[in-house]
C-alpha cells in the first residue's frame, strides 16, 4: 500500500535582493510503499535535502513550494493547516538530520529532550515519559540507558549522540522515517553501526524509510529502489542493485565509476612494481619511533590542577622513499593528522626521531630553514578555510614564489597560471576570491599553492573528505598528476580505504596513535593480518560480518564508556 | 563600492530602519561639514534679545538666554562632539584591532597579559572613569578625545578578538606560518582583512555611544567649554529656563537624539548586512 506519493513537487529559492528565482527541486514524483526505504542519492547541490524538508513541509529561509502534491496516506501534507501538520510531524513522520549536535539542543540532558517529544505527542506523564525514553535508548543499542539520559549532548560520542536522534524520532513510532545523511558527520565503522540499527529497526518496525545520501555505496547497503538526482530533477530511477551494478544514463555511468572501489584492480600506476635494485637506500622522510603528547594550554589553572593527556601518537616508525607515495589511514582520533602536523612542524614531537633527507628535523617550523620548508608542503582537509577569504586566487598562488624564491610581478603571475592550467583550472579564475569558486576548485587551489613552492614532499591531510566522489576522483587524477610531473613524494592521508587503494604504494594503518599494520598497499589491501584492518576493510565496502569484528576490537564502545577523544584531534 | 560582492547600495536599502538611520546619519554629517557656510549668524555673537520665541522674524529658532541665535548655534553645535567621538573611537578601534588580532594571534602570555589589562579597566565605571580623567587632566578638546579613546579600547579589543579569534585556528593561517610570514605579516595581511567588518560596526555603533558620553560630559561641565557652541553645553545652559523656554532644551536634545538614533540604526543595518555576509563567506554558501 502506498504511504508517500510525491507528484510533480517542485520547490525554489527566492534571492530576497534580485528577486530572481532558483529552482532546487524540479518536477520529482515518487512512491514509497508501506516498509520500503527509498534511497534518494545525488552530489552537493542537487536538491535531495530541500526535498526531504518538503516532505515534511518544511522549507529552509527563502524556499518556498511552487508546485506539486506530496500526499501522505492519502492527505496532502503541503495543503494541511498548520494545526494538521504538527499531529503529522512527530507522531507519523519523523526526521533524522545529519548532524546530530545541532540538532540537539546544547543546555539540556539528552533523555529529558526525548521525553519531551512524547509528552507533547503521547500525553505522557513525566515518569512514564522517561521510562519510554530508557526503553528507546535500549532499543537504539544505546549502552547503559539510565547513564546516557543523564549527560548533556557534548558527552556523548558522535554515534551516541545519532542514535539519540534517532530514538527521539523513534519515539512515536513513526510510519515514515525521513533520513537526511545521517552518518556523514560519523566515521566509517560508526556510520555502520548506525546504519545496521536503523535497517534492524526498520523491520522490526515496520517504518518506510526515506534514505538521502551522496554516497551511492550506502544505498546499495540500505535500499531496494534508488532514486539518482541532479540539478533538482529525477536522472535515474531504478532498483539499489541495479543503479549499482548497470547504471543506464551517463550521470550513473559517472557516479558509479567515480567511486573508489576495493575490489576493483588497483589503477596501473600505484602498482608500479619497484625493482629492488632500483630502490634507493636513503628515504626521503624517517619518521622513527615517533610519539606525542597534547600539553595543555597555557592558563592559571593548567598550573595549579595539571592534567596528563594521553598519547596522541604512539612510537610511531614510516619511511617514504623519493616519489612514492603512502598513505596513512585510519578513524577519526587515530592521530594520523597530528603526524602530519609534526612532520610540517605545527607541532614539535614528544619524542622520537624525523629525518627528512638525512638531516634531523624534530624542530617546530619557526626553527626551521626557509629551504626546509619550502621542501615540505601542506594541503589541508577543508578548502575553503585553507584560503584566506580576502586574497584572490593570484596572490594566494604567487606568495609562496615571492617568499621561497623571491620571484614576483609578471614571473610569478606566469607560474601561477601555469599551475592553474596544471589543475585544469582556466586562468580566468586569478581574479577571483576564494569563496567565488566551488569546492573542487578551491581544492585545486589549494594543491597548485602547495605545488608553487617546488616541494620534495607534499603532505596530503584527508584532501578529498570533504568533496563530492566525482570532484574527488578528478582532484584524486590532477594531484597524481602533477606528482609525477614534479617527481615530489606524497604521504596521503585519509580515512577512505579506496581513496588510499588507489593513489598509494605503501600504506600504514593506525589506531588509538599506534600502527596497527603497515606494507605494501596490495599486501595490506588484500591480506590484512590485523583485526582493526578488516575492520575498516569490512566498513568500507558495506560488509555484514563487519558487526563481529566490531566486537573483537571496539569492546570499549560496546560497552559505553569509550568516547573518542575528539578534542584532541587536530 | 563592493562589500562583500554586494553594492554598498543595497546594504542602505536592506531595510527601512537602515535607510531611515543612513539618511539621519548623512544630513547631520553633511550639516556639520557645511555649517560654517550656511548659518545665518555667527554662533558666539550677541545678535538679539535674551530667549525670543523659535517663529520670530529675524531668527528661525530664537535666541538662546544671552541672546545669540540659536539656529546657528544648534547647527554648528554637533561638530566638536561628532569630531571628538569620532577621532577618539576610531583610534581606540584601529589600536584596539592591532591588540585584539596580536593577541588572538600569539596567545599565551602575551595574550593573557593584554586581556587582564582589558578587564581592569572594563571593571571600571565607565562614566567615573572618564570624569576623573577629565578632572585630572584639564577640560580640553584633546584630552576629551584621548578620554573617549581610552574608554572604548578595552571594549574593542574583546570583541574583535572574539572575531579573530574564530580565523585563528583556520587553515589558512597554518599556510601562512608554514610558509615562513612574519607575526606582523600574518597578523596585517592574513588576518586584519578578516576581522575587519567588525571593526567597521563596532567603529559605528561605538561612536553614537561616545556622542552621548561628550554631550553627557558637557551637560555635567566636564566636556566642552564654553562659549563653544555644543548640544550637551546647550541642555545644561537651558535647564533654568525649562517651564518657560522648554525649546532650550528640547531643540538640541533633538538633534542628539536624531543622530544618535540614526547612528544606532545604520550600524545595525550594517552589522546585520555585514554579520550575515560574513557567517555565509565561511561556510561556502
Amino acid at each position: 500500500m502506498t504511504l508517500l506519493d510525491v507528484r510533480d513537487l517542485r520547490v525554489a529559492y527566492r534571492n530576497p535582493s534580485t528577486g530572481a528565482q532558483a529552482i532546487a527541486v524540479d518536477g520529482v514524483s515518487f512512491k514509497v510503499e508501506k516498509g520500503e526505504t527509498l534511497g534518494i542519492v545525488g552530489e552537493s547541490g542537487c536538491g535531495k535535502s530541500t526535498l526531504a524538508r518538503a516532505l515534511m513541509a518544511y522549507c529552509r529561509p527563502g524556499g518556498e513550494v511552487v508546485g506539486g502534491e506530496v500526499l501522505f496516506d492519502g492527505t496532502d501534507v503541503l495543503r494541511l493547516s498548520d494545526e494538521g501538520i504538527r499531529e503529522l510531524r512527530g507522531r507519523r513522520m519523523a526526521m533524522v538530520p545529519q548532524d546530530p549536535l545541532t540538532s540537539l539542543t546544547y543546555h539540556m540532558k539528552v533523555g529529558p529532550q526525548v521525553d519531551e517529544i512524547l509528552q507533547i505527542h503521547q500525553q505522557l506523564d513525566a515518569a512514564a515519559a522517561r521510562l519510554h525514553t530508557l526503553k528507546l535508548f535500549e532499543g537504539t543499542n544505546l549502552p547503559e540507558p539510565e547513564d546516557i539520559y543523564g549527560r548533556y549532548p557534548h558527552e556523548n560520542s558522535g554515534g551516541q549522540r545519532q542514535r539519540v536522534v534517532i530514538a527521539g524520532a523513534l519515539a512515536c513510532q513513526p510510519d515514515l522515517l525521513i533520513l537526511d545523511e545521517p552518518t556523514t558527520a560519523l566515521d566509517t565503522t560508526t556510520e555502520m553501526q548506525v546504519l545496521k540499527l536503523v535497517k534492524e529497526l526498520r523491520d522490526r518496525l515496520g517504518m518506510a524509510l526515506v534514505y538521502i545520501t551522496h554516497d551511492l555505496t550506502l544505498t546499495d547497503y540500505m535500499c531496494e529502489n534508488v532514486l539518482v538526482m541532479l540539478d533538482g530533477k529525477v536522472a535515474e530511477r531504478g532498483t539499489a542493485s541495479r543503479i549499482f551494478t548497470a547504471p543506464e544514463t551517463e550521470y550513473g555511468k559517472m557516479l558509479v565509476s567515480s567511486i573508489p572501489r576495493l575490489d576493483s584492480a588497483p589503477p596501473p600506476a600505484a602498482a608500479t612494481p619497484r625493482p629492488e635494485a632500483e630502490k634507493p637506500a636513503e628515504p626521503l622522510l624517517a619518521v622513527e619511533r615517533l610519539s606525542f603528547r597534547y600539553r595543555q594550554r597555557w592558563s592559571l589553572a593548567a598550573l595549579f590542577e595539571p592534567k596528563d593527556l594521553p598519547l596522541a601518537v604512539d612510537d610511531v616508525s614510516f619511511e617514504l622513499r623519493p616519489g612514492e607515495t603512502l598513505g596513512l589511514v585510519g578513524e577519526s582520533g587515530s592521530g594520523k593528522s597530528t603526524l602530519a602536523n609534526i612532520i610540517v612542524g605545527l607541532l614539535a614531537p614528544t619524542s622520537g626521531n624525523i629525518t627528512f633527507d638525512g638531516t634531523p628535523i624534530n624542530e617546530i617550523d619557526k626553527h626551521r630553514s626557509a629551504e626546509l620548508r619550502r621542501r615540505i608542503q601542506i594541503v589541508f582537509q577543508d578548502p575553503l578555510s585553507s584560503l584566506n577569504p580576502r586574497r584572490r586566487v593570484e596572490t594566494i598562488l604567487t606568495r609562496p614564489q615571492e617568499i621561497f624564491f623571491g620571484v614576483r610581478g609578471q614571473a610569478a603571475r606566469d607560474r601561477a597560471v601555469e599551475l592553474l592550467e596544471d589543475m585544469e583550472l582556466s586562468a580566468d579564475l586569478m581574479r577571483r576570491f576564494p569563496r567565488q569558486l566551488s569546492g573542487g576548485q578551491q581544492q585545486r587551489v589549494a594543491i597548485a599553492r602547495a605545488f608553487a613552492a617546488n616541494p620534495d614532499l607534499i603532505l596530503c591531510d584527508e584532501i578529498t573528505s570533504a568533496l563530492d566522489v566525482s570532484v574527488q576522483a578528478h582532484v584524486l587524477k590532477l594531484l597524481k598528476g602533477i606528482q609525477q610531473k614534479t617527481g615530489a613524494a606524497c604521504l596521503f592521508i585519509s580515512h577512505d580505504l579506496g581513496v588510499v587503494k588507489q593513489v598509494a604504494d605503501d600504506t600504514v594503518v593506525l589506531k588509538d596513535g599506534r600502527v596497527v599494520e603497515a606494507g605494501v598497499t596490495h599486501a595490506v589491501f588484500d591480506k590484512p593480518s590485523h583485526d582493526y584492518t578488516r575492520l575498516l576493510l569490512a566498513a568500507a565496502s558495506r560488509r555484514e560480518d563487519y558487526a563481529e569484528l566490531q566486537m573483537s576490537t571496539h569492546p570499549g564502545r560496546q560497552a559505553g564508556t569509550h568516547q573518542s577523544p575528539e578534542g584532541y584531534s587536530c | 563600492m563592493l562589500v562583500n560582492d554586494k553594492p554598498l547600495l543595497s546594504i542602505v536599502t536592506h531595510s527601512p530602519g537602515t535607510a531611515i538611520g543612513v539618511a539621519l546619519v548623512s544630513l547631520h554629517l553633511l550639516n556639520a561639514v557645511f555649517a560654517p557656510l550656511l548659518i545665518p549668524y555667527g554662533p558666539t555673537q550677541l545678535v538679539g534679545a535674551p530667549v525670543l520665541a523659535p517663529g520670530h522674524p529675524d531668527f528661525l529658532l530664537g535666541t538662546d538666554v544671552i541672546g545669540r541665535d540659536y539656529l546657528s548655534r544648534l547647527m554648528m553645535g554637533g561638530r566638536t562632539s561628532i569630531t571628538v567621538a569620532m577621532i577618539g573611537v576610531l583610534g581606540a578601534v584601529l589600536l584596539g584591532t592591532f591588540f585584539a588580532v596580536s593577541a588572538a594571534h600569539i596567545g599565551g602570555f602575551y595574550d593573557d597579559v593584554v586581556m587582564r589589562i582589558v578587564d581592569t579597566k572594563l571593571s571600571i565605571p565607565g562614566i567615573l572613569f572618564v570624569a576623573l580623567f577629565v578632572v585630572g587632566f584639564g577640560r580640553s578638546v584633546t584630552v576629551l578625545t584621548i578620554v573617549i579613546g581610552l574608554s572604548y579600547f578595552p571594549g574593542a579589543v574583546r570583541t574583535i578578538r572574539a572575531q579573530a579569534m574564530t580565523q585563528v585556528p583556520l587553515a589558512y593561517v597554518k599556510a601562512a606560518r608554514l610558509r615562513g610570514e612574519s607575526a606582523l605579516s600574518v597578523i596585517f595581511r592574513e588576518l586584519t582583512p578578516n576581522v575587519i567588518e567588525v571593526v567597521v560596526v563596532e567603529f559605528a555603533i561605538r561612536t553614537s555611544s561616545a556622542i552621548l558620553i561628550v554631550s553627557a560630559l558637557s551637560f555635567l561641565g566636564l566636556g566642552i567649554s564654553p562659549p563653544t557652541p555644543d548640544w550637551g553645553l546647550m541642555v545644561s545652559e537651558g535647564v533654568d529656563q525649562i517651564y518657560t523656554a522648554p525649546w532650550l532644551i528640547l531643540l538640541p536634545a533633538a538633534f542628539i537624539s536624531t543622530l544618535v538614533v540614526g547612528l544606532n540604526f545604520a550600524s545595525d543595518g550594517l552589522a546585520n548586512a555585514l554579520g550575515l555576509d560574513a557567517a555565509r563567506g565561511l561556510h561556502g554558501g
